[in-house]
């Protein structure tokens, strides 16, 4: 039987080899970041390595990863004393993907709970403006972010003027170590327009565990096509509580050419309004009304190289905070399969 | 036992033999365009400039491109954004294009 197994095993990495040395070539990518923070007075300082692995399998198959370990450090009590540290290793996902068609993707395993767009488009570290999250970023992604189950999405109609596009799963509750997930079932559906570059969309999940209740959201993203300028904004809503932001990112020139320091600025600007309902812990809600708003500046270095710096002041019936936040990050990418780039 | 090992010799015999279908349908990459006759690259360039305009529109919705992409590495990274950013199978054709002419 081990020897059916090792030939078998032998016999899938020739497959492999022969295909990946063509174009289906596994790639490795993600970011390393330092994050440094100072909230009300408090110094935070965030290591973090995100790898990501795709491989593709064909036109159809499709096999995607994202890890993270984080590190979090910070003083002993707070504002004074030494510095300790813990880190974390978590899964965000490692999913299955069947590309049957433009109009229909089929995915298994461990994948973002597909909940407005914050989750699945704009949390990666590398992508993020901001490195706070929204206020109401747990509103739909309950308990881990990811959920563990099934998902089908794609392409509902395509047009020349729009596009429809939907989304729709079911989670499994899981407890385990760095795989938690809810169990809960929603979907997502938005309309893009790409020759304006505006797309708006809304989201539905009911939570099926702690009492089963609904959650909503609604999004919109508005890149005009002759401005280097990014407006993305969300809603949502849940009985613990519901808010909105809304962001705006303008680079300083809409050219590309890396040597003119003026085309690798990026002004960024934030502002949120979070309204409390009946948040329960798990709900990871502020306990107090909270505004909040948020301004900073990107900076694109070559060679895959970004600096961001930004300050943000809240104001909450708990007490006001300043906000202070810098990150260096370099995002990586390589085949992971050898024969070079 | 042994119809279970006939099933997976035959199992590993299948995918071996769908493995290298693949690999002999596996388009040949394009000829620099120096090699070929002018008149066959307006279409090609236009769908390379179609090609640009849907990354621009796709892609740029979340994030600034990278870099730099490697002939090797574009295959994963368009059919990860296929998925990710639900584009069309039209739409990826022409993105690979665009950034793997």
């Amino acid at each position: 039987m081990n020897r059916v197994f090792a030939i078998l095993v032998l016999g899938l990495l020739f497959a492999a080899t022969s295909l990946w040395a063509q174009s289906d070539v596994p790639i490795l990518s993600g970011a390393v970041a330092f994050l440094g923070a100072n909230t009300g007075g408090v110094p935070t300082y965030q290591p973090v390595i995100a790898p990501v692995l795709v491989a593709p399998f064909g036109d159809h198959w499709l096999v995607e990863s994202r890890g993270e370990i984080q590190g979090f450090i910070a003083r002993q009590d707070g504002t004074t004393g030494p510095y300790s540290g813990q880190f974390f290793a978590s899964l965000a996902y490692l999913q299955l993907d069947y590309i049957a068609n433009s109009h229909l993707t089929v995915t298994v395993g461990r994948f973002l709970t597909p909940f407005n767009i914050y989750n699945e488009r704009l949390s990666p570290v590398w992508i993020a403006n901001l490195q706070d999250s929204p206020i109401i970023f747990t509103i739909g992604t309950r308990t881990s972010a990811s959920s563990n189950g099934g998902m089908v999405r794609g392409v509902a109609i395509a047009r020349e003027n729009w596009i429809l596009n939907y989304t729709a799963y079911a989670s499994v509750l899981t407890n385990t170590e760095n795989l938690q997930s809810g169990r809960s079932a929603g979907g997502r559906i938005g309309v893009f327009l790409p020759k304006v570059g505006f797309e708006v969309g809304a989201s539905y999940q009911r939570f099926l565990q702690n009492g089963d209740y609904n959650a909503t959201g609604m999004y919109a993203v508005w890149q005009p096509p002759q401005i280097p300028l990014d407006v993305r904004g969300e809603y949502a809503y849940s009985p613990g509580g519901q808010g909105y932001w809304l962001e705006g990112a303008y680079r300083f020139s809409t050219s590309r050419d890396m040597t003119n320091w003026l085309s690798r600025v990026q002004a960024v600007a934030r502002v949120q309004q979070y309204f409390k309902g009946n948040p329960t812990p798990q709900d990871l809600l502020p306990s107090a009304n909270t505004n909040q708003f948020d301004i900073g500046l990107n900076y694109y270095l070559p060679h895959n190289v970004r600096l961001n710096g930004s300050y943000g002041r809240q104001y909450s019936t708990a007490g006001n905070a300043n906000i202070w936040n810098f990150q260096i990050t370099y995002r990586f990418l390589f085949p992971a399969w050898p024969g070079g780039r | 036992m042994k119809p279970m090992r006939k099933l997976l010799f035959a199992l590993a015999g299948a995918l071996l033999a769908a493995c290298s279908v693949k690999v002999l349908a596996t388009p040949q990459a394009p000829q620099p365009a120096t090699t070929q006759k002018p008149a066959t690259n307006v279409p090609k360039k236009a769908s390379v400039d179609l090609g640009a305009q849907k990354f621009q529109e796709n892609c740029g919705r979340c994030h600034n491109p990278p870099d730099a992409l490697s002939p090797r590495e574009v295959k994963a990274v368009v059919q990860h954004m296929r998925v990710r950013a639900m584009l069309t199978a039209e739409d990826e054709k022409l993105i690979l294009k665009f950034l793997a002419p």
